[in-house]
């Protein structure tokens, strides 16, 4: 079972990006609503991947890329950034404060997957 | 069904989702005017207000409203620059931000209403435009807090500022410390717990996470500073929130001079010029209040005891009158007080009332995702009355709809080429009517003429008999776990999750489910539901081999019965219960058989738990044979005057198909005139 | 002509007429109500309604019986109060000639005390036309007087 914590501050969003997420066999999800409840289930659980919005209340994502890329533990986590702000700067920003990959929205369902199949895939590669 | 999700379908959640932001925008937005007509500044709100365009925006793009996009994306462009430099925002900006919020509010009404957004005119997108980059960015100001730099750094000028000026108020700058740990977790103490209780004692400046060495104490290696400004003790902090007193620290030695920055770009005389029509506009945003269902139900919690009161009154007057007391004014007052009474539930009844047409404004956004996600023809009509009913009704019963909806155009009505060989309409028709059927209850019918359920199908799938009519048919649709696959594709779709249907529609609503259909011609749903219903958390338990439940609000405790503790009162000669006295915590406490007095067949002398309820403040037990859980239940009224007994408030289903009571043991100790209090020594 | 639901009850035929029935359900019982007088079982859903269901063998003197795969309850609906009657058996929807119902013999509406109001000869088969209203009679019942306290009268059945 592959466990993915899904952070954005909308609900919405989230079940938008769960379901497109559910193709995926053999996965499960757990919701934050903010970049803090992200951190604190990262601190008490483990996680295959996380999917992480940009804009959010208290601390954004790039807060909490950066605090997770300061975390032993969580150094390798894999993340995949969702974010309105499809511009080159932008990324490269994301990507630099350690982002495994970076998506665009909007998005598609295709697009998502594929994506998420890629970070997994690799992952699986990677522990083989 | 494909694999790939239909983003299509989520645009009902978006409409709610974006009226929510929509209506923090134009609040944050008058909040901003209102600090900088006051020569100040509130970056807080410009940065909510550009977090809701920011999100609006996005969810807009992924359901494809561009429009809404368009407009979204200008206003968040702009109010990015003062964001981060905290600068004010220009007066006629706030101005064209509004228009622009309006512009977005109408899109997304139209959308709700089934018509489309329209594209913004070219006017606002000028307006919207030539906003510009007005922005000065400022330097933050010098801060005495005692902070250290990693997290001072991660401070915005406008945070740093915000205690700055709290300190200057008067108020204390504290941080407070929240380690979060899998115990902690399991105790309902996380990270958004303690920041919603901390919000009711101190103003949160800020929350950031920090990276601690993992020990026992901190497992996670993390803990959150919470940045406050609050006017209570740590004392009282730390018991609000369930946190170690020592976990909190003064942010600021002693305040010398007020420290504040100078940013007053709006004189107070060139404000009040434009006060005035702005205050109609103003007004015109007033007049609709949203509100918490939550609240309504505390308010309707506060006028049942209004009513257990009142029945207490009513017994103290007759008793005056028995003793030859002249009552006649008292009654009188009782009759208006009565009256005051029924009127006030009524009012309350009200504001929960939404009309039905609210409920069916979605379903043409609905149904032309589902036209072009699977490219049938479909015309909808609707029929919606002026029937009100209630939120928690119409919440329950809109998933139903969009089931039905969805099944009825993806599975029943055939693909045009179908319908052309069968001699139909190229264009399918779904129709949905809704009225009133009596002051109690709405009669919902969904519609289609596609290709009907075909029973023998139906029945083979769930291998059982082809039932000979509609009842018999509902019944196999509704049998749960039937593969939704089979059924989908070898009938019309009809049965995909209809148990589900079913279950809310019968169970919770304590309403009717018919289906009627005729096979190549169509299918007929029937919803009959209660305008009103009414939810209370409730302890469900038994006595004498019978099951009840009870308003967990109306108990105060719920105890073991140890005969140790127990002492008999002696027998009385008026015919009155027998009651024992309990020991709770050292305190008696009179108790009575719930068996006893329901006369039920008890399987021993006492009951094994007692659930103990105040009266006008006074402990009462009653003894119950075993608790069998706590759940929300729907209360439905028990009106015939056959079964209308005093402790008995209504019934509920607990899922078994059958009425289970439920008790009102207020009102039952009252009407057996029994005595509370720790002592029954003498009058 | 109007139409009849035919009940049995004790072997003896009822006519109900049938604009005064909502409808009929096989019976599996019902929840008991504290306080109710003798003769109503309990109550049961019915439409999402709480109603009660009046055991007529009971209302009309008659021993109990035990559940049967026959048991049946009527559900009725008259001035604007939904009842439900528990009877032995229903299976029938009669066309009745309205005219050839005669008037009860006393001894039949003292037994019944007044609940059968006609009588309708069919064939050989005797049917008994029940005054609806009687039944439900006590539209002013008074829960305080079905006192929980006071043992001597409004015990409810207890399951046998």
């Amino acid at each position: 079972m592959t466990d993915i914590l899904v952070v954005d501050d909308s609900k919405v969003m989230r079940d938008m990006i769960i379901a497109c997420l559910r193709a995926i066999p053999e996965t499960s999800f757990v919701h934050a609503s903010s970049g803090l409840e992200a951190i604190e289930r990262l601190s008490l659980a483990t996680f295959d991947m996380m999917v992480l919005d940009l804009n959010m209340p208290d601390i954004g994502g790039v807060e909490v890329l950066e605090f997770v890329r300061g975390q032993d533990t969580l150094r390798s986590l894999p993340v995949m950034i969702v974010t309105t702000r499809g511009d080159e700067q932008s990324r490269e920003r994301v990507l630099q404060a350690g982002a495994t990959s970076f998506l665009a929205k909007p998005f598609t369902p295709d697009a998502i997957i594929a994506e998420v199949r890629a970070i997994l895939g690799g992952r699986a590669e990677s522990v083989a | 069904m494909t694999a790939t999700a239909d983003l299509k379908e989520f645009i009902a959640a978006y409409l709610v989702e974006a009226e929510e932001h929509l209506a923090v925008a134009n609040a944050q937005l008058l909040a901003v005017e209102s600090a900088q007509r006051k020569g100040d500044t509130n970056p807080r709100a410009v940065r909510e207000t550009f977090r809701s365009l920011h999100t609006i925006k996005g969810l807009s793009a992924m359901v494809g409203v561009e429009p809404v996009v368009a407009i979204a994306h200008r206003m968040e462009t702009f109010l990015r620059d003062f964001d981060r430099s905290g600068a004010p925002l220009p007066l006629p900006a706030i101005d064209a931000l509004l228009k622009g919020v309006r512009g977005i509010e109408q899109r997304v009404a139209a959308l709700g209403r089934g018509d489309g957004a329209a594209m913004p005119s070219d006017e606002l997108l000028a307006a919207l435009d030539s906003l510009g980059f007005a922005a000065v960015s400022t330097a933050p100001p010098a801060a005495p807090l005692d902070l250290e730099p990693a997290l001072l750094g991660k401070l915005a000028p406008f945070e740093i500022e915000q205690l700055i000026r709290g300190i200057n108020a008067g108020k204390r700058a504290l941080r407070a410390e929240f380690t979060p740990s899998p115990a902690r977790a399991a105790e309902g103490m996380t990270i958004n717990s303690v920041r919603e209780r901390m919000a009711a004692v101190a103003e949160i400046v800020r929350v950031l996470p920090r990276a601690v060495p993992v020990s026992p104490g901190a497992p996670g290696g993390l803990c959150f500073v919470l940045l406050l400004l609050t006017s209570s003790t740590d004392q009282a902090i730390a018991e609000a929130v369930g946190i170690d007193v020592d976990t909190l620290h003064r942010l600021h030695r002693e305040v010398e001079a007020p420290i504040l920055a100078e940013r007053g770009n709006v004189s107070p005389e060139m404000a009040t010029s434009e006060l005035e029509e702005d205050f109609s506009d103003a007004q015109s945003r007033r007049g609709v209040v949203r509100v918490e269902v939550s609240r309504l139900d505390e308010a309707m919690e506060g006028l049942s005891s209004l009513i257990v009161t009142r029945f207490r009154l009513a017994r103290a007057v007759a008793a005056l009158n028995k003793r030859g007391i002249n009552t006649r004014e008292l009654s009188e007052i009782m009759v208006d007080n009565a009256r005051q009474l029924r009127d006030l539930r009524a009012a309350i009844v009200r504001v929960r009332m939404v009309p039905v047409g609210e409920l069916l404004e979605r379903v043409p956004l609905l149904v032309r995702g589902l036209r072009r996600a699977t490219n049938r023809a479909v015309r909808l009509e609707l029929e919606g009355g002026t029937a009100e009913l209630d939120k928690s009704v119409s919440e329950r019963l809109f998933p139903v709809i969009v089931h039905l909806v969805r099944n009825a155009v993806d599975h029943a009505i055939e693909s045009p080429d179908e319908r052309e060989r069968r001699g139909k309409p190229e264009e399918g028709l779904l129709r949905i009517t809704c009225g009133a059927r009596s002051n109690t209850r709405l009669e919902i019918t969904v519609t289609d003429d596609g290709r009907g359920i075909d029973r023998a199908a139906v029945a083979r799938k769930a291998g059982r008999n082809t039932p000979n009519d509609n009842a018999g048919l509902l019944d196999l649709l509704c049998i749960p776990g039937l593969s939704t696959r089979d059924i989908v594709t070898t009938t019309s779709g009809r049965g995909m999750g209809m148990e589900i249907v079913k279950r809310t529609i019968v169970d919770e609503l304590g309403g009717e489910l018919e289906v009627s259909s005729e096979l190549g011609k169509g299918t007929t749903f029937t919803l009959r539901v209660p305008l009103t219903i009414s939810i209370v958390d409730a302890f469900s338990f038994e006595c004498g081999e019978q099951r009840f439940v009870v308003p967990v609000a109306m108990v105060d405790e719920i105890i073991e019965v140890d005969s140790e503790c127990l002492a008999q009162v002696p027998a009385q000669e008026d015919g009155g219960p027998t009651v024992d006295i309990i020991s709770r915590r050292g305190v008696a406490v009179p108790m009575l058989q719930l068996a006893q007095i329901f006369r039920l067949a008890a399987a021993e002398k006492y009951g094994r738990k007692a659930i103990v309820v105040r009266r006008a403040g006074a402990p009462i037990a009653f003894a119950v044979d075993r608790m069998l859980g706590q759940q929300e239940v729907v209360i439905r009224p028990i009106n015939d005057v056959l079964v209308r007994a005093p402790g008995i408030s209504g019934a509920t289903d607990l899922g078994d198909g059958r009425p289970t009571l439920v008790l009102d043991l207020v009102a039952l100790s009252t009407s057996l005139n029994v005595r509370t209090g720790a002592s029954r020594a003498q009058p | 002509m109007k139409l009849y639901v035919i009940f049995t009850l004790a072997g003896t035929e009822y006519a109900l007429p049938v604009d005064a029935v909502l409808q009929m359900q096989s019976f599996t019982g019902a929840t008991l109500v504290p306080g109710a007088p003798a003769y109503v079982a309990g109550i049961v859903t019915v439409r999402g309604l709480v109603v009660p269901v009046i055991d007529l063998r009971v209302r009309f003197g008659l021993p109990p019986a035990e559940l049967t795969l026959d048991t049946r309850i009527i559900v009725t609906e008259s001035e604007g109060r939904v009842v439900a009657l528990r009877v032995d058996a229903a299976r029938e929807v009669l066309k009745l000639d309205v005219d050839k119902h005669q008037p009860a013999p006393s001894v039949v509406s003292e037994r019944a005390s007044g609940f059968v109001h006609a009588v309708h000869a069919l064939g050989t088969r005797l049917l008994l036309l029940m005054d609806l209203s009687k039944i439900l009679g006590e539209s002013s019942h008074d829960p305080a007087r079905a006192s929980l306290v006071d043992g001597t009268k409004a015990r409810p059945q207890l399951p046998s």
